[in-house]
């Protein structure tokens, strides 16, 4: 029979957990930061890669660092190369970081929380809700002069009517898979009716809202991302305070709420955060498919089960899926930007495909009694 | 409030229209196990779950401790009552240790990390529900009786006075049902806890409970130390069973043998009157042949048999009128007095194939004196084998009865043929 010394059997398991944890967390990070900054290179105008790592490093460091950034390109000429750097791609892929961290973590807290491993705010539905909530405002040419404050608001009020639907359906439906993904199929088909009737309704606005259908990155401006980020900020912090209440509502609600935790309250709020920061991401990037779905799905692989491990990194996988999706979305047909949901929904699809099979082929599902 | 840890005064508790609890007054006290009986669906797992609030009380109030359980928040009401549901989703593949921990929920802060000191409770918990090697498995892979030992130390790890089981040993073999219940015995006891546990398994809660709380239809039908509470009365009344109550030699516990048979109903008031059979055996040949007459639904009259024979037993359990005789004694004059009652009753004899020796040779002199011979039926003695105990005096009755116009049939089936076809059933 084995022995162990008394206050080493929690110790070991968990120690040893949270060491490999934390070197995958220090990797992501490195990965994530690495893949950004390789990302400047690409985009539909080719400029140099010398210059282009130098713009970056000279505009970040406030014009101390790399001061002739553009080397021997006239000043006319590295001003657009700075432009194109510092105020197109830039912007372009820190929405790409703040949305896919936006999905990610609204994918980690849906699954949690409805205790399905394929709830994610696309296939759900919100983001359907945010785009329609948000390309109204073109349609119907809302408020021209506020239209960056109105159009968030208008995402998230549009978001909340299948948020509340996939409240009440997740709550009645009693966590089936089925009942809560075919209550999203319904919606987006729903909210895929309404903006078709959009296109038709206002054909000046259709360019507008032809972009939130699949989405796209290449809007992003600073203050675009300046209202995104805190949102985003917010959200991920609010999500991990109740990450250990997620934890026990794995065990389902009545024995969670026997330990002290709420659940209706937990759903409720967690329904409402990721609402609030798909719509953020919407309003700017438009419908993304997947990244929700996928994200928490390879978190899980990397650092195991924890909700306060996996909705933080979530938000960086999720980061770096779309982030590789807009390189793609970028180079993939010579000279055109196609919109970033078609890469996000191809690999995603695809993804979702094989965790489908492999979760019939398996006897313990996560969200199974 | 009282010294109770948990205590209902007069709680209702509706589904719907359908009421699950009815003016339950009740109390679990520090230190002791209280086993809650009863049928599927007379209320055990409401009452457990409104004890920490799952189910809120249409009427009557729920104290824990010093305070009532609505006036508590969740995490207070955690830290009070600890809560083992019969089923629960099994969650995620957690190390042993992480899932236990879970129990520390209620006491954890938020910005606080967990402590030495609830590794050091999360430890203790899985030594005290046996669970202790099991601390560096995963839950998914333990088998159901490890699964429960570790639910049974995430309920420790909440170190609250009272813990509530739901049928904490169903799905477990015999060897694990008396371990986990003998460590809910020390945990009430050395830890002062007022333990609550539903049990279908009356013998069960016999041994291990202090108490016992038998529901019926959402109302307590009995509250007492098991020897006080179990009854064959109770357990006919409440779950419709017929049993036999008998008490361990050592441990002076009292346990239930359930009877496999139906009960049959009370002489039903109305109808055409029955056919009175008496019915002659002893040793078990009669146990066979109470049951079908009594399932044919002939009035059944039994005797002479001693007290504590199989037969005897049979004949109380399905409430046979019966003529009794001190075991080992010959027949007394009041008894054979009895048995002729019954015998002038009675339109036919079933005469079972039972050993006679000098106690019981009583009975067949009293067959030999009934007035209807062709009204007897004896149940053939199986070959050779010796019987007639009494020098061949058994054996010349039995034959003078053949001679007179008893019938001899070779099986119970013929027998009761033969019956039917005199009494058109």
């Amino acid at each position: 029979m084995r022995r162990d010394p008394p206050n080493t059997v929690s110790r070991a398991g968990g120690g040893a957990r949270g060491r490999s944890a934390r070197s995958v967390v220090g990797l992501i990070v490195v990965a994530l930061t690495l893949l950004v900054v390789l990302s400047t290179l690409v985009g539909p105008e080719s400029l140099p890669w010398p210059a282009t790592l130098a713009i970056l490093l000279h505009e970040m460091s406030g014009g101390h660092l790399a001061g002739m950034p553009c080397g021997s390109a006239s000043a006319a000429e590295c001003r657009i190369w700075i432009e194109i750097v510092w105020d197109a791609r830039f912007p372009d892929l820190l929405l790409a970081v703040t949305a896919g961290a936006a999905l990610g973590i609204s994918g980690a807290g849906l699954q949690g929380v409805f205790r399905n491993p394929l709830a994610d705010p696309y296939l759900l539905g919100l983001s359907a809700g945010a785009a329609l909530g948000a390309s109204s405002v073109y349609t119907f040419d809302l408020a021209p002069a506020g239209r960056a404050f109105i159009l968030p608001v208008f995402a998230f009020v549009g978001g909340l009517v299948p948020g509340t639907v996939i409240y009440f359906a997740a709550r009645s439906g009693r966590n089936s898979p089925q009942t809560l993904l075919l209550t999203g199929v319904a919606l987006n088909a729903i909210a895929a009716a309404v903006l078709a009737t959009f296109l038709l309704y206002n054909p000046v606005a259709n360019l507008s809202v032809n972009f939130w259908l699949l989405g796209g990155l290449e809007y992003a401006t600073w203050s675009n991302d300046g209202l995104v980020i805190p949102v985003v900020l917010v959200a991920g912090l609010l999500l991990v305070l109740r990450a250990q209440e997620v934890n026990l509502l794995q065990l389902g609600p009545d024995v969670a709420q026997s330990l002290g935790s709420d659940p209706r309250r937990l759903t409720r709020q967690v329904v409402l955060v990721t609402t609030v920061v798909t719509a953020a991401a919407v309003a700017f990037a438009g419908i993304i498919g997947f990244v929700g779905l996928v994200a928490p799905h390879v978190v899980r692989r990397l650092v195991g089960v924890d909700y306060r491990r996996v909705i933080p990194l979530s938000a960086l996988v999720g980061a770096g899926f779309l982030v590789v999706a807009w390189d793609i979305a970028q180079v993939v047909i010579r000279s055109v930007v196609i919109p970033v949901g078609i890469p996000t929904a191809f690999f995603g699809a695809m993804f979702f495909l094989y965790l489908l099979y492999r979760r019939s082929s398996r006897s313990r599902g996560v969200g199974a009694p | 409030m009282s010294g109770s840890a948990l205590a209902f005064d007069r709680v209702t508790v509706r589904y719907g229209a359908r009421v699950a609890l009815r003016d339950v007054t009740m109390r679990a006290e520090p230190g002791e196990v209280l086993a809650l009986a009863g049928p599927n669906g007379s209320g055990k797992s409401t009452l457990l779950r409104a004890s920490i609030g799952l189910e809120g009380p249409d009427s009557g109030t729920i104290a824990v401790g010093e305070s009532t359980l609505s006036g508590l928040s969740l995490r207070a009401r955690a830290r009070q009552v600890a809560w083992m549901p019969q089923e629960e989703p099994v969650g995620d593949n957690l190390p042993v240790p992480e899932y236990v921990r879970y129990g520390r929920y209620p006491h954890s802060a938020r910005f606080v990390p967990p402590s030495a000191a609830d590794d050091a409770v999360v430890l203790e918990a899985l030594r005290l529900s046996g669970a202790d090697e099991l601390g560096d498995r995963l839950v998914w892979e333990l088998s159901g009786g490890e699964r429960q030992r570790v639910r049974f130390a995430r309920v420790l790890a909440q170190q609250a006075p009272i813990v509530l089981l739901d049928e904490p040993t169903a799905h477990l073999d015999i060897g694990h049902q008396l371990d986990l219940l003998g460590r809910v015995r020390s945990i009430a006891r050395d830890h002062r806890a007022a333990v609550v546990i539903a049990l279908h398994d009356l013998n069960l809660a016999a041994r291990f409970a202090d108490r016992i709380v038998v529901l019926h239809r959402g109302r307590v039908a009995a509250d007492g130390p098991p020897r006080a509470v179990l009854s064959p009365q109770l357990l006919s009344d409440v779950w419709g069973i017929a049993s036999e109550l008998r008490y361990d030699a050592t441990s002076r516990l009292p346990y239930l043998i359930p009877r496999v048979v139906s009960v049959s109903a009370p002489a039903a008031s109305g109808g055409p009157p029955r056919t009175r059979v008496h019915v002659m055996a002893g040793g078990g040949s009669g146990t066979e042949i109470l049951r079908r007459l009594v399932d044919a639904d002939y009035s059944v009259s039994a005797g002479a048999l001693p007290l504590f024979d199989s037969d005897s037993a049979v004949a109380e359990e399905l409430r046979i009128p019966t003529a009794v005789e001190v075991p080992f004694a010959p027949i007394s004059e009041a008894t054979r007095a009895q048995v002729r009652a019954f015998l002038a009753e009675s339109a036919a004899i079933v005469v079972g194939a039972f050993p006679v020796g000098p106690a019981n040779l009583a009975n067949l002199e009293e067959l030999a004196a009934w007035d209807r011979p062709e009204a007897i039926l004896l149940l053939a003695q199986p070959g050779p084998a010796p019987w007639d105990f009494t020098g061949g005096r058994a054996a010349e009755i039995r034959a003078g009865l053949l001679r007179r116009g008893a019938v001899e049939a070779r099986s119970l089936h013929e027998l009761l043929t033969n019956l039917a076809s005199r009494f058109g059933r």
